[in-house]
């Protein structure tokens, strides 16, 4: 086939921006967070719960959520060392340059929550997204209390733990109230004399004692598949309404634009592309679609 | 609908004339198959024909293709489209095409596609179906757009309906082969049709079919199919609508790479395994139960994802066949 071109097009929708790390953090032995500015200079506009993909050129591309909130720049990614992309991206320094493509998927819908509770719900590396709602909510100040439970397996996985620790300590001049859950004891959980707000348990737990609206509140959830199923139940329990709970989900993608296929779910009466009609999902759509949770 | 007829004795040089439109691609038979190949004259291709192996999706979405090359640390795009004719494609595979559009040309567009497409110029023909073929229950046996010409044979020659401004174009520059529809080529033409609707063996009942379908979920039917299933993904492969591709990075030298993608299979393991180990679909009965619910998505805007060419039929080694699995899939 004759007639080929290459050029370096910026509106080829897979075509990656290129972007300098500014900062390596390390949150957790398994985590590092990612501080990157685009070398263009260019806006990057994004909502919470929306992702990008991260292009690693010569090695491949992966998708990872967007933890850091619209409301503070520069964006940044907190990354699990787990296959061979992110152990490479885990050896990368500050300076080096990485592809960004995105953002992706709707994203949390910020606006309709407005003036409404907060329940984050988060479990593992399901904070990384959360930390963007969390953010954004406390810096515009927009919304009514927000909770944020978390569950960790130990004190070492905490992500993020010095904005957690001071937003459990200090959150609630912000009306914000942080609860921690975890499944292996240690010395450190024991000092932190936060009575009522820590406890060795799972995520669930941590509902206990605590009153809310279910007319005007939403909860938002991320994290292991596992998790999905009894966070839902308990808030069902509750009274909380199917429309009203939003989880954000994982799936294998490559293109982030419904085209690859991957990460598509659902039967005979209702498909969905996790990437394009999500990550966001509803409780609603769980139960029309199947094979989301 | 513009019709025109093209008598028998100037098809060879109807054939040449499209050449002037770019390389012109029609079924030719090689072994037991057919396949879409490159052809210079009307002596080399074969209208008569069932379906062809490989789809002519083919065209559009390559089994693999390169998206960008690696030069001095920068992505640069690389875009392999020419001017082609597809002789020949069948009312199904027109459907087909059509679903693959939505995807591929829907915000934002797949640049490598969209540039295939738009050098495209297609020209469907007529046919009768096999043991196979089931389009006529999927209302996807008659092609009412998608084309620039559509060829309905006749005992002497072939009813030509033109179906764009480009199809109109080529057909008025080269006026002198065609002439005015007569009334009994009308006759005609209503009777291959008539017959063509009485051939068709094989039907999906489609009452219900999605809701039905989706009911059946835990159905025991799918574990008896994911035991014959050999899991081969051949059935992807030759199914005009199956669309999943895999991106991989790849050196070509020291100093050199490629980003290239190629044709994926929902049948392989790894289809939706992410980092970390967790797979969505761990099992083949997932999987297995996942290829018959995407073709059978009935999209509200565009109908189902099955055209009913009935390739994953014939081309499948386990001998299992679509309709077959939807029905003893359906309660009742």
């Amino acid at each position: 086939m004759g007639d080929g071109t290459d050029s370096l097009n910026p509106d080829n929708p897979y075509m990656s921006r290129e972007a300098r790390i500014l900062k390596v953090e390390e949150l957790t032995p398994r985590e590092k967070l990612y501080t990157l500015r685009f070398l263009d200079g260019g806006e990057f506009n994004f909502k919470p719960g929306q992702f990008v993909i991260v292009d690693v050129r010569g090695l491949g591309e992966f998708p990872i959520s967007l933890c850091s909130s619209p409301t503070r720049s520069p964006i940044q990614l907190c990354i699990r060392r787990v296959g061979r992309m992110t152990k490479f991206v885990h050896g990368m320094r500050e300076g080096d340059i990485v592809g960004i493509r995105g953002p992706y998927g709707n994203g949390f819908p910020m606006e309709k929550m407005e003036g409404s509770n907060l329940i984050l719900v988060a479990g593992g590396l399901g904070m990384a997204p959360l930390r963007s709602v969390l953010w954004y909510a406390l810096d515009t100040g927009r919304y009514a209390d927000v909770w944020l439970l978390y569950g960790t397996k130990t004190y070492e996985d905490i992500l993020f733990r010095d904005e957690v620790m001071h937003l459990m300590k200090h959150g609630e001049s912000l009306n914000c109230k942080v609860k921690l859950a975890y499944e292996v004891e240690s010395p450190y959980f024991t000092t932190l004399e936060m009575s009522g707000k820590v406890c060795r348990g799972v995520v669930t737990d941590l509902f206990r004692g605590e009153e809310f609206d279910v007319e005007d509140t939403y909860a938002l959830i991320c994290g292991p598949p596992i998790m999905y199923k009894f966070v839902i139940r308990e808030l069902l329990n509750r009274g909380v309404s199917p429309g009203r709970i939003y989880m954000t989900l994982e799936r294998r993608m490559r293109c982030g634009i419904g085209k690859c296929g991957h990460c598509v779910v659902g039967t005979s009466v209702s498909m969905k592309y996790i990437c394009r009609d999500g990550p966001v999902f509803t409780y609603w759509d769980a139960l029309s679609t199947r094979g989301l949770i | 609908m513009r019709h025109l007829k093209l008598p028998s004795e100037n098809f060879s040089e109807f054939v040449q004339s499209l050449r002037e439109l770019g390389t012109v691609y029609a079924p030719v038979k090689k072994g037991g198959i057919h396949s879409f190949q490159e052809v210079k004259g009307a002596d080399e291709m074969d209208l008569h024909y069932t379906r062809t192996m490989l789809p002519p999706k083919k065209f559009f979405l390559k089994p693999r293709e390169t998206m960008f090359k690696l030069a001095d640390g920068a992505w640069r795009e690389v875009i392999e489209a020419e001017p082609i004719v597809l002789l020949g494609v069948h009312s199904c595979d027109i459907h087909a095409l059509r679903i693959l559009d939505r995807v591929y040309l829907g915000e934002p567009a797949d640049p490598y596609y969209k540039a295939r497409r738009e050098k495209a110029f297609i020209v469907g023909v007529s046919c009768l179906p096999d043991e196979y073929c089931f389009c006529k229950s999927l209302g996807t046996h008659f092609a009412m757009e998608g084309f620039d010409l559509f060829l309905h044979e006749l005992p002497d020659g072939w009813l030509v309906r033109v179906g764009s401004v480009r199809g109109h174009e080529i057909t008025w520059e080269n006026s002198r082969l065609f002439e005015g529809v007569t009334d009994e080529d009308i006759a005609r033409f209503r009777e291959f049709e008539e017959k063509r609707s009485r051939m068709f063996k094989r039907a999906i009942p489609q009452e219900g079919l999605a809701d039905m379908l989706d009911l059946a979920y835990d159905s025991p039917v799918w574990g008896e199919y994911a035991e014959r299933c050999l899991a081969c993904g051949n059935c992807n492969m030759v199914c005009p609508t199956c669309r999943c591709y895999d991106v991989c990075d790849r050196w070509t030298g020291a100093y050199e790479a490629v980003r290239e993608r190629r044709y994926n299979s929902c049948f392989m393991e790894d289809h939706a395994l992410v980092a970390g180990g967790y797979n969505f679909r761990p099992t083949r009965l997932d999987r297995f139960r996942h290829r018959y619910y995407c073709k059978s998505y009935f999209d509200p805007s565009s109908g189902y994802n099955c055209v009913g060419c009935g390739r994953c039929d014939e081309f499948c080694p386990a001998h299992i066949e679509h309709i077959r699995v939807l029905e003893e899939i359906r309660p009742g």
